[in-house]
């Protein structure tokens, strides 16, 4: 069927909008605190420093304080969260070290509810708006919820505290809200644009109804809403206390300086880097389930002077599916990338940082895609891909400086290897889980060393993966391994970080089995691109094991340690699926490294050999891909490595010979 | 001046993009990889890292590309693509002398 256009849907189609014009439109029906330009500079550069770095560390305590109150191990022990302290307009002044992806559009959300809701129902002290609209910012897809709290300081608003966070399930076709058939939105969950959730400090009971009714986890998912209620309670308090030692003026000064002095630095930085662009692209494969297609997203990256510009003219249009992202997508997509690769030196303030920035992009493509686009998947699809391929222009850029190509990384794991388990738990109660084992994602190679083996994700510097324990005491599931995999970093001159893989089965369920859903892209090619000569990552791998005979060598004494070792009938996963696991059922999952960087054949062969000692690479990658050869005791040829790797320079030349002409 | 591109290119103040590793010339500002030699072959190529076939999750063809020194056959870029589209991945520095 084709997507239908919503009339006034438009209404809902947000864009940054500036401090000015906000304050035009909110004219009277709220006050907005406000500094002048001689309160910034009056601050004393000691005073900044004390007040900046409490801004930072509310955002920490806020992190604390939401992981602490949430009983959702994707949120207590996976970091799939993140806070933020805005001024009164939204401009984000302290962005937490959680999911920064998560967090990069809370300023679009907190600006579009001043806007639109300061004269019905209006905005008053105790007030907090949920939001889970990616087409009005907050998240990139209807499961990140956004609890937005503004702050009133002697009668005004004074700024804005939000805290978001990945709620496991707020309904939709499928479990998790991961509806893999969608065509559009409304086989998703319901998008709810800023609501007052919270009013005069106390939950309204017939708002929190009306978003719990959707999900199939609503007591989770409202201990969640109150952990979000806590962060920005505990915010609020250290804020005040802030206010009443400094002085509003002061703190809010600072919060200016803070958003200059990073737009400042970068700008600095900027004109110390080469002018020039750099154009990449990025692919996923498989829109929805059933789908064999492959879908582009297409960035030049452009710097003149101190200004960055992302052109993604050439994307591919909007699709029937589910891995289209809005513009909050496109937007969390750029941040985390310029924030790690830009901004290690400079304060994390995005609202100063994106005053050097320029963003060209078609509405109606596939990331920043119109209603009622499927989007139900956008974080790790769309707004991914967007990450991949700004990863990649950017460090072409630092690669063209001899000292900022220090702080360059090759894409991190390509895509998020999503396997969702529904049913009945162990304890008897209903229960959906996303299993976040690949946060430990491969990260890129840099131009000086390699990428860390299972080391993130680069659009979550905090995340975290769960124990292999944790995970089987929350859930019906066991573990026959966890394990980092051989040759999935991408090869290079500096190899990627390896990614990994999980196999389970369900366990202890009254039911027997468990429900999956999988979304995991990065099959039919790699995602996780290499720069600079240096090869991709693996592709993503996951297999079904059907009618294993687990359970026959666990009354062995025996723990299958090969997909060889569990028999069964083999399913090859497609990139979206959905299906029920039995109990002697495995399900294998198998995640993505990093890219690497420069010629493979350039390695140093004995950094070859020690990864084949670390089962970082295979006796067979060490062979085919970098060349290298070792004699039957199993010790570095050096003289042998020489010979193939002049060989393998003809042969993947194409040369009709792979002898070295004398 | 010569601005460094990347691990294996260069530009020199003319213009021209030259291998760092044997000095030959590859390109132009505007197109530094122009005369490299490009060779396409299946994916697998690129080694173990290649868990399945793409045949058995889209019907279009994937392909391995590699652009090399014409010289010293160093790898300047890979990547595995659909085979019927052309390149997206480019860069192109300003020329300062």
């Amino acid at each position: 069927m084709p997507t239908i256009p919503v009339a006034g849907s438009e209404e809902f189609a947000n864009a940054p909008v500036s401090p000015e014009e906000t304050r035009r439109i909110v004219g009277d029906a709220v006050r907005l605190h406000d500094v002048d330009q001689a309160a910034v500079d009056a601050v004393d550069p000691l005073t900044y420093e004390v007040i900046r770095h409490r801004l930072t560390s509310i955002t920490e305590e806020m992190g604390e304080a939401l992981k602490r109150m949430s009983g959702s191990v994707v949120v207590t022990d996976c970091n799939d969260f993140d806070a933020a302290i805005m001024d009164e307009t939204g401009d984000v002044v302290q962005v937490g070290l959680y999911n920064t992806e998560l967090a990069a559009s809370l300023d679009m959300a907190a600006n579009w509810t001043l806007r639109n809701r300061c004269r019905r129902p209006g905005i008053a002290p105790g007030d907090m708006f949920l939001c889970n609209d990616p087409w009005v910012g907050g998240g990139l897809h209807q499961n990140d919820v956004s609890l937005l709290a503004p702050l009133f300081i002697d009668g005004e608003l004074f700024c804005w505290t939000g805290a978001v966070a990945h709620q496991v399930d707020l309904g939709g076709v499928s479990p998790g809200s991961w509806s893999v058939g969608a065509t559009d939105v409304f086989w998703e969950s319901l998008p709810t644009p800023p609501v007052k959730m919270v009013e005069n400090g106390a939950i309204r009971d017939d708002i929190e109804d009306l978003y719990l009714r959707r999900s199939r986890v609503p007591k989770l998912v409202a201990l969640d809403l109150r952990a979000k209620l806590g962060a920005n309670n505990v915010a609020h308090e250290r804020l005040r206390a802030l206010c009443e030692k400094y002085g509003a003026v002061t703190v809010k000064a600072v919060m200016r300086r803070t958003m200059r002095d990073a737009e400042t630095r970068l700008r600095v930085k900027l004109r110390d880097l080469p002018d020039g662009s750099w154009t990449s692209v990025a692919h996923q494969d498989s829109a929805r389930a059933g789908d064999r297609g492959i879908y582009k997203i297409v960035l030049t990256l452009t710097k003149a002077g101190d200004r960055l510009t992302f052109d993604f003219t050439g994307t591919d249009p909007q699709v029937d599916g589910l891995i289209n992202c809005t513009l909050t997508g496109l937007r969390g997509g750029i941040m985390p990338v310029v924030l790690t690769m830009l901004c290690g030196d400079i304060p994390w303030a995005p609202g100063g940082i994106w005053r050097c920035i320029d963003v060209i992009s078609e509405p109606g493509t596939i990331n920043n895609c119109t209603f009622p686009a499927g989007i139900g998947k956008a974080s790790v699809a769309s707004g991914w891909a967007t990450t991949n391929v700004a990863t990649e222009c950017l460090a072409g850029l630092l690669d063209a400086h001899p000292e900022h190509r220090k702080r360059l990384m090759s894409v991190c794991c390509g895509t998020w290897d999503f396997a969702l388990l529904a049913g009945v738990d162990q304890r008897g109660g209903g229960f959906v889980t996303m299993l976040c084992d690949s946060m430990a994602g491969g990260l890129g190679a840099r131009s000086d060393s390699d990428g860390v083996d299972t080391g993130g994700l680069a659009c979550i510097p905090m995340g975290r993966v769960a124990d292999v324990e944790m995970n089987e005491f929350a859930f019906p599931m066991l573990y026959l391994w966890r394990r980092e995999e051989a040759d999935s970093g991408g090869p290079g001159r500096f190899r990627g970080g390896v990614g990994a893989s999980s196999c389970f089965i369900p366990y202890d369920s009254p039911l027997g089995g468990v429900h999956l859903v999988v979304s995991a892209p990065g099959k039919a090619l790699p995602l996780a691109a290499g720069i600079s000569g240096g090869l991709p990552a693996g592709t993503q791998y996951d297999v079904l094991l059907r009618g294993a005979s687990i359970r026959s060598a666990f009354a062995e004494g025996r723990i299958p340690a090969s997909l060889d070792e569990i028999g069964g009938d083999r399913e090859l996963v497609a990139a979206h699926h959905e299906t029920d696991l039995g109990p002697d059922d495995v399900y294998y999952t198998h995640w993505q490294g990093g890219g690497g960087y420069g010629d493979p054949l350039l390695r140093a062969p004995g950094a070859v050999a020690a990864d084949v000692l670390a089962h970082k690479v295979s006796v067979r990658g060490a062979e085919e891909v970098y060349g290298v050869t070792f004699d039957v005791r199993g010790r570095l040829d050096e003289e042998a490595t020489d010979r193939r790797r002049a060989a393998l320079r003809r042969r993947r030349a194409g040369l009709a010979t792979e002898e070295v002409p004398s | 001046m010569t601005l460094h591109i990347d691990d294996n290119l260069e530009q020199r103040p003319d213009g021209t993009v030259v291998c760092r590793h044997c000095g030959t010339a590859i390109g132009i500002a505007a197109d530094p990889l122009r005369d490299a030699r490009v060779r396409e072959s299946e994916p697998e190529e690129a080694g173990p890292s290649v868990r399945a076939e793409s045949r058995h999750f889209t019907d279009r063809q994937v392909i391995l590309r590699q652009s090399i020194c014409p010289q010293c056959l160093t790898l300047l870029q890979a990547e595995i693509v659909p085979g019927d589209e052309l390149s997206f991945r480019t860069r192109s520095l300003a020329v300062r002398s």
